[in-house]
C-alpha cells in the first residue's frame, strides 16, 4: 500500500475538520434551565463519530480509481477551467444582483456562460438569454407581486 | 354507505360549473408552478388568501388545494429533466428519474411520474373519504418518542444508500445532520455554528442544499468531463409508452408507496418529503434489484411520486379534522380558511361539511385533470432537452439561483447554493454517495429534536421510547432492518462456500 | 377567473392608488408603495395581521397607496428587524409587532429591541389560554399548579421556545400561583398546532396557547379550558375562567400591532395611526377581526409606546425569575 493514497489524504482532511467542529460545539452556552441532553451534546457526538469515521476511513483501501491522476498538471487545470469560471461567474452574480437587477444580471449569466461554453450563434444566445429571465421576472413581479431586483432598469 | 352519501354530496359541490372551474385553474396553476424553478406552492398559496377571501370557503379551498397538490404534481418534472427539484417533495424523484433522463428515457419517466402522481393522489382521496375522520386518533398517537423512532427507523436506510463504501456513506449522512443542526435550536433557543450571523439564525434551507449537491454539481460534473459527454442529442425523449412488463413491476410499488405515503401524510410532523423519501427507501430494500436504484430504476420514480402526492392528500386528515398544520404549505391553508371564516376542526365536519366532502370530491378531478394536462404536455416540456448543451447548462444554473433565490430573497443563500454545489462535486469525485447526505438532513434534526422532547416529557429516562408500544415497533423494525439483510448476505455466503468445498 | 381576480386586484390597487383620500389629520402622504412587512413566513399570526390589514384598508378605500405584503422569515423575526433597523427614517416601510420584539431580544438573539423602533399603533390582543384533554384529571388552573407542585415532571406543551411568548405566559402564572417558574416542566413544540396534537394524543399534561387558536378545538369537547390570561372573562368564551378568579394574580396580553423603522417621521406616525384608527371603524374590519377571534385593542403611537416599556417590565421579571435573560 502507498503510503498517501486518496483515502490516507480524505481521512486526515475530515479528521481536521471534525476537530474543528469539535470545539465549535464545546463553545456551545448551557442552558441556564437544565435539561436532560442540552443544545452541546448532539454536536458533540457528531463531532466524535466523525473523528471515528475518519480514521476508518484512513484504513479503507481505495478504490480503483480511473487514469485522471496520470493527467499532467496543465490539462489538469485546462479540465478545471470551466468550473472554476463558472462558479466564479455564480459568485459574482451573487454579488451584483442588488444592483443590476435581475433581469439584467441573469441576461449577462445565461449569455456569457452560453458563449463560453462553446455556443456560438450569438443572436439566439442573446434572445434566450433575455427572453427567459424577462419571463419569469415579468411573471413573479406583475402576476404573482413576489418583490425581484429591479436594479438599472426601470422597470 | 354513508361515506357513499357524504361523497355524493361532496360532488354536488364540486361539479358546480364555478367550482370545476376553480379546480381547474388551481391544478393548473399549480402545476406550471412546480415546473418553474423558484416557486414552491407556499408562496403561491399566501398570494390567494386575498383572492380567496370574498370567495365561498367551498370554492376557496378547493382553488387553493388545486394549487397544493398540483404543484407537488409538477414538481417532478424539472426533478427528471434537470436533476434540479423545483419542489422539496421531489428529491427523491430525481435518484432515478434523472439517470433515465440521461439514458435518453425522459418520456417514460414523465409518464410514468404522471401516472404515479395520480395513482398516488387518487388512493390518498380514497383514504380520506373512507377513513379521515378516523385517522384523526392515528395523527395523535405520534408523540416526540414515536416521531424520534420513526426518523431513526428512516436513517437506518443510510446502510442501504450507501452504495460501495460504507464508512463514507456514514461520513456524508454525519455531514448532513451536521449541516440540519445549524441554526436556533428549538429546544433552547440556543444558536449553534451560526458564527453570528443572520443569515444562519433560521437553519440552512433544504432546497439550497439538493439544488447545491444535485443540479449545481451535476453541471460542474458535466463541465469536467467536457466534450465528449455532447452525445445524448435526438432521441432524448424517448417513448412514453410503458410496457406491460414494466406495468406489472410498478403495480406494487405505487400501491404501497401511495397508502405509505398517506399515513406519513396524516402525521402532522411529517409530509410529502420525508414520505418520498421513506417510500424510496423502503422499495429500494425490498426490490430484487435493489442495487439498480439510484442508476435509472423505473420503481425509484414510481415510489417517490406515489408518496409526495399521497402524502399531501394525507397532510388534510390533520388539517381538516384537528386544524393542525403538517407543513408550511398547509399552515397558510389553515391561514386562509380562518380568513375565509371557517374554522378547521373536529366540528367541522358537522359544521362546513359542503367544505369538508366538497374539496374531497374536488381532489379526484383535479387528479384527473393533472393526468390530463400532463401527459400531452411531456412532448413539448421535454423539448428542453434538446436546447443546445452549453445553452441548457447556463439554464440550470440560472434555474438553480432563482429557486434559490426565492426562498428568503437573500443573495447570501446564492453563495450558499455555490458552496454546496462546490462540496457535491467533491463528494461525488471522491465517491461520498449524496443520497445519505440527504437523508439525514431531512430527517436528522427531526430525530434531535423529538429525542430530546421525549427524554424532557420523560424526565430523561431512556426507557420511554420503548416504553411505547409504536415506538418500540418503529425501533424494532429498525433493528431488524439493520441486522438482517448481513445476516442473509452472510448465510449466503456461507452457503455457496459450503458448496465450492463441496 | 384566477387571473381575472388578480387583474382586478391589481386595478383596485391603482385605483385606490389614485383615489382622492377623504379629510386626513396631517398634510404628510405616503408617495409610494408600503412595503408591509411579516417577519415570519406565511400563515402565522404576524402574516395574518398584515395579510388582513393590508386588505381592509385596500378594500374599505383607506389606503391612499398600496401596502404590498412582504415575508421577511428568520430568527424569530431578528432578521427581518435588523433589515428594518437600517431604514432610518424611512416612512414607507411598517411591520407587524407583537410580544417577541421584547422576547427575542431578552434572550440574546436578536441587537435589536422594541426601543429601536417606531411604534405605529396597537390594534388587537388575544389572551393565552391553558388547556388539559377532557378527561385529565386537573379540573382548574388552581388545581393543576398544585399537581405540579407535588409533581415537577407533569409537562406544559407550547408552541415556541423557552423563553418565548407561551413558555412565559405559562411560567408567569405559574410563579403566581406558587410554582418555582424554573422547575415548570416546559416542553417547547415547534408550533401551536404541534403542541395541540400532543396534548390530544396524550403525551403532554397540558398545553398553552392562544385562545383564538383554540376555540375550534374546545368546541370538539376533546379538550378543557382551564384558565385564560384576560383581566375578564372573554366574550368569546364566557364558560372559562380567569386566572384571576381562581386566586391566581395573573393576566399576559397577546397583543399586536404595527411599528416602523427607527425615528420614523413624526408626521408619518401621526398619518398612519390616523389611518389604523379609521380602519379600526370600519365594517370590513369588523367582519375580519371576528372571523379570526381577534379584539379590537387600538391604542396610539404614544400609548403604545409606553405600553411596550411596561411590557419590557414585566417580561424581564418572568425571564429574570428563569434564569433565561442573556444579552
Amino acid at each position: 500500500m502507498k503510503a498517501l493514497n486518496a483515502n490516507r489524504v480524505l481521512g486526515v482532511l475530515i479528521a481536521a475538520l471534525s476537530l474543528v467542529y469539535l470545539y465549535a460545539a464545546y463553545q456551545i452556552p448551557t442552558f441556564p434551565i437544565p435539561r436532560p441532553i442540552d443544545s452541546d451534546a448532539f454536536p458533540k457526538v457528531l463531532g466524535l463519530v466523525m473523528l471515528g469515521l475518519s480514521v476508518w476511513l484512513f484504513f479503507e483501501r481505495p478504490e480503483a480509481r480511473g487514469d485522471e491522476a496520470a493527467l499532467s498538471l496543465g490539462e489538469q487545470a485546462r479540465r478545471w477551467l470551466p468550473v472554476v469560471v463558472t462558479a466564479s461567474a455564480i459568485a459574482i452574480y451573487a454579488a451584483s444582483l442588488q444592483t443590476l437587477g435581475f433581469v439584467l444580471a441573469s441576461f449577462l449569466l445565461v449569455a456569457g456562460l452560453t458563449w463560453f461554453y462553446g455556443y456560438r450563434r450569438h443572436l439566439v444566445n442573446a434572445a434566450v438569454a433575455l427572453a427567459v429571465p424577462l419571463f419569469l421576472y415579468l411573471m413573479m413581479t406583475r402576476l404573482m407581486t413576489i418583490h425581484l431586483p429591479r436594479g438599472l432598469l426601470p422597470f | 354507505m354513508e361515506a357513499f352519501e357524504s361523497l355524493l354530496y361532496g360532488f354536488s359541490v364540486a361539479l358546480q360549473p364555478a367550482n370545476i372551474m376553480y379546480v381547474f385553474l388551481g391544478v393548473f396553476a399549480g402545476t406550471i408552478i412546480g415546473m418553474l424553478p423558484g416557486l414552491g406552492p407556499i408562496s403561491a398559496l399566501a398570494l390567494m388568501i386575498p383572492i380567496t377571501f370574498s370567495m365561498n370557503p367551498a370554492s376557496g379551498l378547493i382553488l387553493m388545494s388545486g394549487v397544493y397538490y398540483g404543484a407537488i404534481f409538477g414538481g417532478s418534472t424539472s426533478s427528471i429533466l434537470l436533476n434540479a427539484p423545483g419542489v422539496a417533495g421531489t428529491v427523491a424523484t430525481s435518484f432515478d428519474g434523472f439517470p433515465l433522463a440521461k439514458q435518453g428515457k425522459a418520456g417514460k419517466a414523465l409518464a410514468l411520474a404522471a401516472w404515479a402522481s395520480f395513482i398516488g393522489g387518487t388512493i390518498s382521496v380514497i383514504g380520506l373519504m373512507l377513513v379521515a375522520p378516523a385517522l384523526a386518533s392515528v395523527a395523535v398517537s405520534f408523540g416526540p418518542a414515536e416521531y424520534f423512532s420513526l426518523m431513526l427507523l428512516g436513517l437506518t436506510a443510510v446502510v442501504s444508500l450507501s452504495e460501495r463504501s460504507l464508512v463514507k456513506g456514514l461520513i456524508s449522512a454525519v455531514f448532513g445532520i451536521m449541516v440540519a443542526i445549524v441554526g436556533i435550536d428549538r429546544q433552547t433557543g440556543t444558536q449553534r455554528y451560526t458564527f453570528d450571523s443572520l443569515h444562519f439564525l433560521q437553519g440552512i434551507d433544504f432546497l439550497v442544499v439538493a439544488l447545491g449537491v444535485f443540479a449545481l454539481a451535476e453541471v460542474f460534473v458535466m463541465l469536467l468531463q467536457g466534450r465528449d459527454a455532447k452525445g445524448h442529442a435526438k432521441q432524448v425523449l424517448g417513448s412514453l409508452k410503458l410496457s406491460r412488463q414494466e406495468v406489472k413491476e410498478i403495480a406494487g410499488p405505487v400501491g404501497r408507496s401511495s397508502i405509505q405515503g398517506f399515513f406519513v401524510g396524516v402525521l402532522p410532523g411529517a409530509g410529502a418529503t420525508i414520505a418520498s423519501f421513506l417510500a424510496y427507501i423502503t422499495e429500494k430494500r425490498i426490490a430484487k434489484d435493489g442495487n439498480t436504484f439510484g442508476k435509472g430504476n423505473i420503481k425509484g420514480v414510481a415510489a417517490p411520486e406515489a408518496a409526495n402526492n399521497a402524502a399531501c392528500g394525507g397532510s388534510f386528515v390533520p388539517l381538516l379534522t384537528l386544524g393542525v398544520p403538517g407543513s408550511g404549505s398547509t399552515a397558510v391553508l389553515l391561514g386562509a380558511l380562518l380568513v375565509m371564516g371557517v374554522t378547521p376542526g373536529p366540528m367541522m365536519l358537522e359544521q362546513r361539511p359542503d367544505v369538508f366532502w366538497g374539496v374531497i370530491a374536488s381532489m379526484y378531478l383535479g387528479n384527473i385533470f393533472l393526468l390530463v394536462l400532463n401527459l400531452p404536455l411531456i412532448p413539448y416540456i421535454a423539448r428542453i432537452l434538446e436546447v443546445p448543451r452549453p445553452m441548457l447548462l447556463a439554464l440550470i444554473i440560472v434555474f438553480c439561483m432563482i429557486g434559490v433565490y426565492g426562498l428568503k430573497f437573500t443573495a447570501f443563500d446564492l453563495y450558499l447554493l455555490l458552496a454546496f454545489g462546490l462540496i457535491g462535486l467533491l463528494m461525488r469525485l471522491n465517491g461520498f454517495p449524496l443520497a445519505p447526505m440527504i437523508l439525514a438532513l431531512i430527517l436528522g434534526d427531526l430525530m434531535e429534536e423529538n429525542m430530546r422532547r421525549a427524554l424532557q416529557i420523560s424526565g430523561g429516562d431512556w426507557m420511554t421510547f420503548i416504553e411505547k408500544p409504536i415506538s418500540a415497533t418503529l425501533i424494532a423494525i429498525a433493528l431488524v432492518s439493520l441486522i438482517v439483510p448481513p445476516l442473509l448476505r452472510g448465510i449466503r455466503a456461507a452457503r455457496t462456500r459450503l458448496r465450492e468445498a463441496g | 377567473m384566477f387571473t381575472k381576480q388578480v387583474f382586478a386586484c391589481a386595478a383596485a390597487a391603482l385605483l385606490s392608488t389614485g383615489a382622492i383620500g377623504t379629510a386626513v389629520a396631517s398634510d404628510w402622504k405616503p408617495t409610494q408603495p408600503i412595503e408591509y412587512i411579516a417577519p415570519a413566513n406565511p400563515g402565522g399570526g404576524w402574516d395574518t395581521l398584515i395579510r388582513t390589514t393590508a386588505r381592509v384598508l385596500q378594500e374599505e378605500g383607506i389606503a391612499q397607496q398600496n401596502f404590498a405584503p412582504i415575508n421577511i422569515p428568520g430568527g424569530g423575526g431578528a432578521v427581518a428587524w435588523a433589515q428594518i433597523a437600517a431604514k432610518k427614517g424611512n416612512p414607507h416601510t411598517m411591520f407587524a409587532a407583537s410580544p417577541p420584539i421584547i422576547l427575542v431580544p431578552l434572550s440574546g438573539a436578536s441587537r435589536f429591541n422594541h426601543k429601536d423602533f417606531t411604534p405605529v399603533a396597537r390594534l388587537i390582543t388575544d389572551y393565552s389560554i391553558l388547556l388539559v384533554r377532557a378527561d385529565s384529571p386537573h379540573q382548574s388552573a388552581a388545581e393543576l399548579f398544585e399537581a405540579i407542585k407535588a409533581n415537577p415532571a407533569l409537562s406544559v406543551g407550547g408552541g415556541s421556545a423557552p423563553g418565548s411568548m407561551d413558555h412565559i405566559s405559562v411560567a408567569g402564572a405559574a410563579a403566581a400561583a406558587g410554582v418555582e417558574p424554573a422547575r415548570l416542566n416546559y416542553i417547547a413544540f415547534s408550533g401551536g398546532g404541534e403542541a395541540m396534537t400532543n396534548l390530544l394524543g396524550g403525551h403532554v399534561a397540558a398545553v398553552i396557547t392562544g385562545a383564538g387558536e383554540a376555540s375550534a378545538q374546545l368546541q370538539g369537547g376533546q379538550l378543557r379550558a382551564l384558565a385564560v390570561s384576560a383581566p375578564e372573562r372573554m366574550a368569546a368564551l364566557p364558560e372559562v375562567p380567569t386566572y384571576v378568579e381562581q386566586g391566581i394574580d395573573f393576566t399576559f396580553d397577546i397583543w399586536r400591532g404595527i411599528m416602523g423603522p427607527p425615528d420614523m417621521p413624526e408626521a408619518a406616525v401621526r398619518y398612519y395611526e390616523d389611518m389604523y384608527q379609521r380602519m379600526m371603524q370600519t365594517e370590513g374590519w369588523a367582519k375580519a377581526r371576528d372571523q379570526l377571534g381577534w379584539i379590537d385593542a387600538y391604542q396610539s403611537s404614544a400609548e403604545f409606546g409606553e405600553f411596550l416599556d411596561g411590557q419590557l417590565e414585566q417580561f424581564s421579571g418572568v425571564l429574570g425569575d428563569l434564569g433565561l435573560i442573556r444579552r
